[in-house]
């Protein structure tokens, strides 16, 4: 599904990534673990499509096409879905007109009518209430006045209406208080089939003990240095990242 | 022999002569009068004047506009300019001058109220027009407001008793026809105390090479009184429109004015506020979409004269392309005022190099126990937002209208009448879409 081959980005000149390879294939969770600065995000915003990111170099391929070759709208078009670390607030623009407008023009880029109203509102409540996302703040402002769990929880709803191929989920679990963490993991579990895929970006090992991964990888200094499974998660909760910085840099 | 040398603005005054108002009552001539004295002492406005400092009309002073009516106005051209779905009383003015065919009045001297034009109302309805028309004197220096007064041909008048109700809204639609047409047209809305009225006025253009479109409304809302008025400027490019709003107040009145210039060569609006009694509240409201190369210059001045009165004024503006769009809101405060609450905000979005905007806040308080505030931002639409949109697969053009809806949708919010709304809604939408 993704194929990820010597890429190279810079933001403003100072260059982050450095020649990342990695391979998503349907079915698959990857979580990409790694020290502060090591370019976790910005691996996450480049296959989003931010443009403050420069990509210099190495390829990204999605299902056969050129992803960094793609406008961000194309991107989330062709099933590509990036959940922020930091949910963006739109003051007078609401929730639902907001997940409406998404949910058609995606369906309109992928060739489908658009959804009659009646079954708009039916997927809307049902994906609601797979994470428990309360109904009035559908008409709210988007993410004005949520809070912290709230916004993420409105990004895996957003997720849950997109129907993307592959599931980008930038550090969701960050500022998550355990209750708030198990309805997002569990949102995630629910929408994951042999199918779709999901990159995984945290900090922690503790979301990774509701949304159980298939590889876990280390990047660090912009290259993944180490990949393993969900054990190598447990060890570098345990014993940090210094060891395979040490391995890493020996080697 | 002293030699006579000929100004732009002595020409430019002798080119509107020639109507003949001598069938007017005294009262209403001395108003003219008045006005041509003042007109003669002041000077055609120039950039080295403040008020005047970013909006150039010396191609106004050098342009041979005259007053004339239009001939042979067919049904079609003027039902192009109603609104949808409005259900209202349409008074229709052409260059100024009424057009009775087009128009229902409504003139039951013993009902609740009066919807006609100035001229007839100057005659039958004396009693109640000689005390209102001319708030004007409070803008002697203001050589349009002047202007108006002294060549205005005509205007609607809009009179609701006291404590009765408009039963529809009034919609006066001031059309203009012809080349080097000279505009003057008038209205007068008087609200009796506790009466209420909503009031649409809408410019717009039939055909012309090269208009001036010079229009004074006058509002009286007295003591408890409700006055909504809508005020849409869509005139075409070569259009100069410069106009002026009186309104004062009475205690316990409510006014709320929302002015959307969407099109012109140049328009500049002088909007002013008399907070005349106690715990009245007035409502200011613009947006403002530019595309194309228009000039909009909004004034607005809100005098808080009496106590414990409101005053919220919120102008929002989008520029595109060459546009250039200013804002200048005083607010004064007396300092008899005290309790006064004025807030004002003034946001500016550019989406272009070359658009300008301008933003000039001044507050000029003499009461210490004032609530005041004053806000300008000039900048662009969000990125960050731009990009969350696009990322959940709204394109571009998209994703910028949904911002464009949620900056004006603040402001076109309030407009109560739904199809008025509606109107303004595609306006800006047409505007900001043109050159996207």
């Amino acid at each position: 599904m993704l194929k990820i081959n010597g890429l190279e980005a810079e933001i403003d000149g100072k260059q982050i990534l450095k020649g990342l390879n990695l391979e998503v294939k349907p079915g698959e969770v990857h979580a990409i673990m790694g020290p502060n600065g090591s370019g976790k995000s910005t691996l996450a915003s480049v296959l989003a499509g931010r443009e403050e990111y420069e990509v210099t170099g190495g390829s990204v391929d999605f299902d056969g096409k050129d992803l960094l070759d793609l406008a961000p709208e194309e991107r989330a078009g062709e099933g590509v879905f990036l959940a922020f670390q930091y949910p963006v607030e739109i003051p007078g623009v609401s929730n639902i007109n907001f997940i409406k407008t998404a949910v058609n023009e995606v369906r309109e880029y992928r060739g489908l009518p658009n959804l009659e109203t009646k079954e708009f509102m039916k997927l809307l409540k049902e994906k609601q209430q797979l994470v428990e996302l309360s109904g009035k703040l559908a008409n709210r402002s988007v993410n004005e006045g949520f809070s912290g769990g709230e916004k993420k929880r409105n990004e895996i709803f957003q997720m849950a209406m997109l129907e993307p191929k592959l599931g980008v989920l930038d550090e969701t679990d960050s500022g998550l208080d355990i209750d708030a963490l198990r309805i997002v993991a569990n949102g995630v579990n629910e929408l994951k089939s042999a199918d779709n895929a999901f990159i995984v970006v945290t900090h922690y090992q503790r979301l990774l003990d509701y949304i159980v991964p298939d590889f876990v990888h280390v990047l660090y200094n912009g290259r993944i240095v180490k990949t393993g499974t969900k054990e190598l998660a447990l060890e570098l909760e345990e014993k940090g990242y210094d060891w395979i910085i040490k391995e890493f840099e020996e080697a | 022999m002293a030699t006579l040398t000929l100004t732009d603005k002595d020409r430019f005054l002798i080119n509107q002569e020639g109507q003949d108002f001598s069938h007017e009552a005294k009262t209403f001539i001395k108003i003219r009068e008045l006005a041509l004295k003042n007109l003669k002492e002041l000077d055609f406005p120039t950039n080295k004047l403040e008020d005047w400092k970013y909006t150039s009309l010396r191609e106004v002073g050098k342009t041979e506009f005259r007053p004339q009516s239009a001939t042979n106005i067919i049904a079609d051209k003027v039902n192009a300019h109603k609104i949808a779905n409005l259900d209202a009383y349409v008074l229709v003015f052409v260059n100024g001058f009424f057009e009775p065919k087009f128009s229902e009045v409504v003139e039951d001297k013993d009902g609740d109220f009066i919807v006609t034009n100035l001229n007839k109302a100057k005659k039958e309805f004396i009693k109640l027009v000689e005390p209102n028309l001319g708030l004007q004197t409070r803008a002697e220096d203001q050589f349009f407001v002047n202007l108006n007064s002294a060549f205005s041909q005509d205007g609607a008048f809009v009179y609701v008793k006291a404590k009765a109700r408009l039963d529809k809204p009034v919609h006066i639609i001031n059309l203009v026809d012809g080349d080097l047409v000279a505009a003057y047209p008038r209205n007068l809305i008087v609200a009796e105390k506790m009466a209420e009225a909503q009031v649409v006025v809408t410019y717009e253009t039939i055909d012309s090479e090269a208009a001036l479109s010079n229009v004074v409304n006058e509002v009286i809302v007295a003591e408890g009184a409700h006055v909504s008025l809508d005020k849409i400027q869509n005139e075409n490019e070569n259009t100069f429109h410069i106009g002026a709003d009186f309104i004062t107040q009475g205690k316990n009145s409510v006014f709320n004015i929302n002015t959307i210039p969407a099109n012109a060569k140049l328009i500049r609006n002088n909007l002013n506020i008399l907070l005349d009694g106690q715990n009245s509240e007035a409502n200011l409201y613009g947006a403002i979409c530019l595309n194309g190369d228009i000039h909009v210059d909004n004034q607005t001045f809100v005098d808080h004269a009496k106590p414990n009165c409101e005053s919220n004024e919120l102008y929002k503006t989008v520029v595109n392309d060459k546009s250039t769009a200013i804002f200048n809101g005083k607010i004064y405060v007396n300092k008899i005022a005290q309790k006064t609450n004025a807030f004002q905000s003034n946001a500016n979005i550019l989406l272009s190099d070359d658009a300008r905007a301008n933003a000039k806040p001044q507050l000029e308080i003499y009461a210490d126990d004032v609530k005041c505030s004053h806000g300008c931002t000039i900048g662009q639409f969000d990125d960050e937002a731009l990009f969350y949109l696009r990322a959940r697969g709204i394109k571009e053009t998209t994703a910028q209208k949904v911002l464009l809806d949620a900056f004006i949708g603040e402001v076109l919010d309030n407009i109560k009448l739904e199809a008025v709304r509606e109107y303004a809604d595609k306006l800006i939408a047409a505007n900001f879409n043109s050159k996207n």
